[in-house]
């Protein structure tokens, strides 16, 4: 059950700052606003659908929280995450 | 642009939400059938639980395209907006605090037999809960939607 989140969690993962890179890199370079527009509520959902994802994995609240920072916060849950599956009964 | 940010509301709306709404009003159905003993239905109420969180989770995109059309329209502070918003919020209130928390009490009371102390009323109350809280999930759906369609106070009309 938690290895298809952690799957989907990993796609938004790499959605949100990949799509965060491209707004800004068209806000410092030809600011073109079609390109804004579409993907800018990209992003928004990819943060959202990590954020909630995150929150669904069997972890202490502080790491799921951590889901909510934005850009990284999938990175840094997934980060969290491995580390505890690494452990020795973590 | 606005016109692809609508179609792209609407199709996630249809689809994503669409298939919430159905799940959460089949779940019921199938959970009474499964508490009555029937063994058939216990893979119907996981498919259902899974569509309902999957779709649930995808159905996000709704509001974020919702905002980024009514912005580049200029309508996002028209009152049936923020009306339509906060339905919404309540939508997903319903959904979260009590639909996929109850479907989850009545699969496991489905599939590992009845929880510990509980009788077998108490899942059957539970099941009437559940069924409560889909169908007012589904009908402030019903409500945000006319909402989209009626547009009240707007002046662009129907």
């Amino acid at each position: 059950m938690s290895e298809s989140p952690t799957r989907w969690l990993a796609l938004a993962t790499t959605v949100e700052p990949a799509t965060l890179a491209v707004l800004l890199v068209d806000l410092a370079t030809v600011h073109w606003a079609p390109l804004a527009s579409a993907v800018g509520p990209l992003h928004g959902t990819a943060y959202l659908v990590t954020a909630v994802l995150a929150r669904q994995l069997p972890l202490p609240r502080g790491v799921r929280l951590r889901g909510l920072v934005p850009a990284v916060g999938g990175l840094l849950v997934l980060r969290a995450a491995g580390r505890r599956g690494a452990a020795p009964g973590g | 642009m606005a016109a692809v940010l609508l179609s792209v509301h609407v199709v996630v709306a249809v689809v994503f939400v669409g298939a919430v709404t159905v799940a959460v009003s089949l779940f019921p159905r199938y959970g009474r059938q499964a508490l009555a003993g029937d063994a058939a239905a216990v893979p119907a109420l996981r498919l259902l639980h899974r569509v309902t969180r999957v779709y649930a989770v995808l159905s996000l995109a709704v509001p974020v395209f919702g905002i980024a059309t009514a912005s580049s329209l200029g309508v996002l502070t028209d009152t049936w907006v923020l009306a339509a918003m906060a339905l919404t919020l309540l939508a997903a209130g319903v959904l979260v605090g009590a639909v996929l928390p109850g479907q989850q009490q009545v699969l496991g009371a489905a599939e590992g037999g009845l929880p510990p102390g509980g009788t077998r009323t108490d899942v059957g109350a539970r099941v009437r809960r559940l069924a409560t809280a889909s169908g007012t999930f589904n009908l402030v759906w019903v409500v945000v939607v006319v909402l989209m369609v009626v547009r009240p106070g707007s002046t662009t009309g129907v």
